[in-house]
Formats: structure tokens, sequence, C-alpha cells
């Protein structure tokens, strides 16, 4: 009978230390991403592109984060905003362009590289760095050109086109915030100065 | 040793119940993490030609994306295709044309010719797709009520035809009296602003101007509304999400939200509140988001994407191209390439009034489109790499009856095309600086 009392009551704390322990330091990342190394690809395309990028939707934002399943759920919705350590789901603006657009953690190469959803990597970007073309794989374009998969950075933010749209906006996929997720909504980045047109070079169709 | 025995028993069965314990936990947590995946989808993108010129070639483009789990390994585009359901004139039955698979998925892999007999009818035409994923099988329509409420095409051969020439920024025109002026802050009177330098800077989200000039801001930041009557402010809380919502105010002062963000797998919400901030209801909109909400004859209307269609709340079959207007026409605006705008004023399904507007300058989006008697009020964005500005025009039969532009002043954002609202013949502007949100008045009076 002690026995049996020793072994639930160790069985009661167990649980109780455990739960916490993991509630205090497991996060989104650790627990559901890797590290893998990217796969290389001949192809780029924008619709491809596209449905990368559409499979981020409802996953979440991440400040300085790159890492989402494909379950339409945000795991770590209204993690502290702005700091990268609640490790949670989802890219940030600049993680979900360096994604989609299938670029190399080495600046100075402009190939493709396919990231799998669940590979944590934010890249070495940020909005900014798009904005002015920075790295080999990114360039520059008129906002008037700007076309499906291109997209409109600024100095703190940057969203890809997802299509234009007969206003003159645009539907853009971005990671918009902590509280908005990723998503597509309609934007009208075209026309705002604080926003120029960037492009990834090298779409193959 | 029977004393030894028996603590040895002890020590197992705590070790035991630790064991369990631990590894209850950590079953359950991994469960929880992970979850099997079962992310499929098929949607579509369209960019309708609502409006066409004379002898205009017509190819519908879509984009489709599609995908499950084995196609997301490998991050390929959808191996898409589909149908298009094309129509003379506006109603009778549709002739079916086969979507043809480019190389280039720059305007939408997808496309179908629209035939010549079809494209010049001069009633315009009518059309939606069938849009399919061939590996899975699984289908959409675009628009998504399909032949209950079709994309409809107007011709507008007679249009006036507007030459803007290249915009003169920095020329711009002082309003005629500031109405509301509110710096960032809690207080009443006051708006709230988020985010900075790392995040998109967001402060108030939309406004409405009733008719008695009292202006109503969405103070989604602070989770209210903030009314300013002959400008003293009073403030209502209301439960809205803390993102680029848009909002319209009915003559009885009901307040209409339309959230800016959307819960995982399901479309935005349209919240109406009573004038007392109480929450009345809450609908889903149709379609996976929106770029305006506006009020109409019938109640609160929502322009949804992808279908681009004007319609009334969680009723896509009620999608028009064209928003209803207080004398039961549809006002149609289309932005073409950079630099056209076209607008029609559709009667009895039949082009009205209709102008084209080119400029050298590239031309935005456009951010109000309103009748003022047989003219016209259109507010765009003029831009360059480095300025913008807003180009106001009224339009009549002869072309540009008056014309002038408005600083951007666009510091915090707003929802997408809530920059602007036209009460009688008062144009508002809604604006912003690094001090605060403003809203200010431009008289167009002797023009109506």
């Amino acid at each position: 009978m002690k026995a049996l009392v020793a072994f639930g009551g160790a069985f009661l704390v167990a649980l109780a230390v455990t739960g916490v322990t993991i509630a205090r330091t497991g996060s989104f990342q650790t627990a559901s991403c890797n590290v893998a190394t990217p796969q290389a690809s001949a192809n780029l395309t924008r619709d491809g592109a596209l449905n990368y990028a559409y499979v981020a939707v409802y996953e979440g934002y991440q400040w300085g984060g790159g890492c989402w399943n494909n379950d339409d759920v945000d795991s770590s919705y209204g993690d502290p905003i702005g700091v990268t350590w609640p490790h949670g789901e989802g890219g940030d603006c600049s993680g979900l362009t360096f994604k989609t657009w299938r670029e190399s953690l080495d600046t100075t190469n402009a190939g493709h590289f396919y990231w799998a959803p669940l590979r944590n990597v934010h890249g070495p970007y940020t909005a900014q760095s798009f904005r002015y073309g920075y790295g080999a794989p990114n360039g520059t374009v008129p906002k008037s050109a700007a076309a499906a998969m291109d997209g409109f950075a600024s100095d703190s933010h940057v969203g890809m086109i997802f299509f234009p749209a007969t206003t003159g906006g645009d539907d853009i996929v971005e990671a918009k915030c902590e509280y908005c997720g990723t998503d597509t909504w309609y934007r009208t980045y075209r026309s705002d100065s604080s926003y120029g047109g960037i492009r990834r070079l090298g779409w193959t169709g | 040793m029977r004393r030894r025995n028996r603590r040895t028993t002890l020590c197992a069965a705590i070790a035991a119940g630790v064991v369990a314990g631990t590894a209850t936990v950590t079953a359950a947590e991994t469960a929880i993490r992970r979850e099997p995946s079962d992310h499929t989808f098929i949607a579509g993108a369209h960019l309708p030609p609502l409006l066409t010129a004379s002898g205009e070639p017509v190819r519908l483009r879509y984009a489709i994306l599609c995908g499950d789990d084995a196609t997301l390994a490998d991050g390929d585009p959808c191996d898409g295709g589909g149908d298009v359901y094309v129509r003379a004139g506006h109603a009778g039955s549709f002739t079916r044309l086969t979507l043809l698979r480019g190389a280039d998925s720059r305007e939408g892999r997808y496309f179908a010719d629209v035939p010549a007999d079809i494209a010049a009818s001069p009633t315009g035409f009518s059309y939606y797709a069938v849009l399919r994923d061939d590996r899975t099988g699984a289908t959409t329509m675009l628009p998504a009520a399909g032949a209950a409420a079709p994309q409809d095409s107007y011709p507008i051969g007679a249009a006036v035809s507007v030459a803007l020439g290249a915009h003169r920024f920095a020329a711009t025109q002082p309003a005629t009296k500031r109405v509301v002026e509110a710096r960032w802050g809690t207080a009443v009177g006051e708006l709230g602003l988020t985010g900075g330098d790392t995040a998109a800077r967001i402060g108030p989200s939309s406004f409405d101007v009733s008719a008695d000039g009292t202006v109503t801001v969405l103070d989604e930041v602070n989770g209210r509304v903030v009314r300013w009557h002959r400008g003293v402010a009073s403030a209502t809380p209301v439960d809205v999400p803390p993102a680029l919502d848009d909002m319209a105010v009915a003559p009885d002062g009901s307040v209409f939200v339309a959230d800016g963000t959307r819960a995982a797998g399901e479309t935005p919400l349209l919240r109406t509140f009573g004038p007392d901030g109480r929450l009345r209801a809450t609908t889903h909109l149709p379609e996976r988001t929106w770029s305006q909400l506006r009020m109409s004859p019938d109640g609160p209307v929502v322009q949804e994407h992808p279908s681009e269609q004007w319609m009334p709340p969680s009723r896509a079959a009620g999608g028009k191209s064209g928003r209803r207007l207080a004398d039961g026409s549809r006002l149609v605006v289309l932005r073409v390439g950079a630099d056209e705008i076209r607008v029609a004023r559709i009667v009895n399904g039949a082009v009205h009034a209709s102008w084209r507007v080119r400029s050298a300058t590239p031309l935005g989006e456009v951010q109000l489109a309103e009748p003022m008697g047989n003219r016209l009020l259109l507010v765009a964005k003029v831009y360059t790499e480095a300025d913008d500005e807003y180009d106001v025009l009224v339009l009549d039969a002869d072309g540009v009856a008056r014309r002038f532009s408005i600083s951007s002043a666009a510091w915090a954002e707003t929802a997408p095309l809530a920059r602007f609202r036209l009460v009688g013949t008062t144009l508002y502007r809604f604006g912003s600086d690094a001090a605060g949100a403003f809203v200010d008045s431009y008289d167009l009076g002797g023009v109506r």
C-alpha cells in the first residue's frame, strides 16, 4: 500500500515538474523545426513561389524567425513582440521572403535553394537590405513594373505581390505582425514612396 | 532484512512514479507538437477586365495555387487546369473555354482568349472559372458563386478621354479646414499608434464622416471609436482586433468594422456595433480578404478578394462588378497597366457614362470614386520611385472640370482604401504625421 502511495505521489510530482519545465523551456522551434541542408533546385517559378508562400498563411509571425508547419494554426500566437527568444512559429517579413525566394545564406550566391517550411532559417537579409537590392539574388525594379511574386520593401517591412488588383493596389502575401500573422491582404505599397520595388533575380517561369 | 526490502520497494515505487510521470508529460507534449499536418488547398487569383476599350482583345489569365503534403515537399507550382465559362451579355447560357497552360506565370500561368464575337458584344460579357488541381481533382470557382454571380465586363468605347500629362509634385492645395487634430496617445481626443522601426507603423485604421459633419475614427489600437462632433471628442469602446480594420458608419450611428485579420481557416469577420459600442452581430465575410468597406443604400458592402466583386456580408451570390449607388446604378472602377484608370457608371445593365484617364506619371490605387450629380469625383494616388501624392479629379462629360493634388500625409498605415470620404460637396482626407492624426476638409462646392 505504501509503495502504491509512493508511486502515486512521485508520479504526480514528476507530472507537475516536467510539465512546468517544458512549458518554460519548450518552444515551437525547438520542438518542431530542423536544420536540414537546403536542396539546390534548377527551377524558380513565380507560381511555385506563390504556392510556397501560401502554405505560410495562418502559420503565424515570429520576429527574426523562419520556421512553420502547415497545420493552419499559429502555435505561438501572442508571443512577445520584437524579440527572437520566444522561438515561435512563423517567419517575419524578411524571413518569409528569403525562404520563398529560395535564396542562399551566402549573399554572393544567386542560386536557387529550396528550404522546407520546417527548416528554421531567417536568412541574412533585413527588409532594408531587400529594399536596396543587397545580395547576389536580389535586385530592385521600378514599382510600376513589379509583377506577381516581385515585392515591395521599406526600411522596416517587406511583402511579396500575390496578385495585382482592379483598384490599383495589390494583394500582398506578407508576415505582417504578431497579432496579424502571415496572410494575404490588399495593400497600397506600390504607390507608397517609403517602399521600393524589389525582385528575385533569375525567375525561370 | 525485511526493512531493507521494504525500503528498496519504496524507492523502486518512487522511481517508477517519477519515470511514469515524466514519460506521460513528454508523450503528451510530443503528441501535441507533432500533430499531423493536413494543409491541402486550392485557390485562384485573377485580374478581371471589368471595362474594355473598343477592339481590345481579351485574354483571361489565372494563377492557380494548390497543394497537399506530397507537393509541398518540393515547392513546385500547382499542376493545375480548368475551364472558363463565358457568354455575351449578362444572361443566357455560357460557352466553355479550356484554360491553356503558358510558359510564364508573371501574370497568371493559365489563360483563355475570349472569342472576338463575345469580347465585342455591345452589352459586354460575363464569365466565371472553375479551377482544378489536376493531381487531386480538387476544384474551386472564381468568383465563388460561379454562374449565380459571374464576373461582368462592360465595353466603354464611347468613354470620355482624359490625358493628365506628367504630374507636378509639391504643388498641393491646402485644406479648406482642419476638422480634427489628435495627438498620438490614449486619452480621449488622442489616437493610438503601434509599431515602429522594426515593425509596420499602424495608427487608427479608418474613418467616416456623417451627414452632420461628425467625424468618427476607428482607434483600434486603443479598442474604441472616437467621435468628433463640432470639435468635441468622445470615445466609445468597441471590441475589434488591433489590425488594419476598415470601418463604415450608417446614418443611424451603427458602426460596421471589417476585420483586418482572420482566424485560421476562416474568412475575416464583419462586426456590427450599435452607436453605444455594443456588439450587435458578427458575420463572416464571403472571401479570404477585402479591399474596402462602404455603406450602400441596402447596408454595408465589401469589395471582396479574390473575386474583386462588391457584395453584402456573407452573400457571395450577391456579388457584382461595381458598387451600387443610391440611384440603383453601379460604379465600376478598373486600373489598367501602370498609367490608366477606367470608370463607368452602369444603369440598367448598360454603360451610362464612362471615362478613360491616362497619366504620364504612374498611377497607384483609386482611393475614392463617387458620383457628384452627373459628374464623378476621382481620388487616385500618383507616384514615382521617390514621391507620392493624391490627384483629385472632378470629371464631367467634357473631361476634367476641376483638378488639384493633396499631399499623401501617410506617416502611419491605415486600412488600404480608408483615406478619403465625400459628404455632399466636401471631401475629407484622413492623414497622419509624427505628431498625430488629422482630418482635413476640401470644399468642392460649385462643381456639383
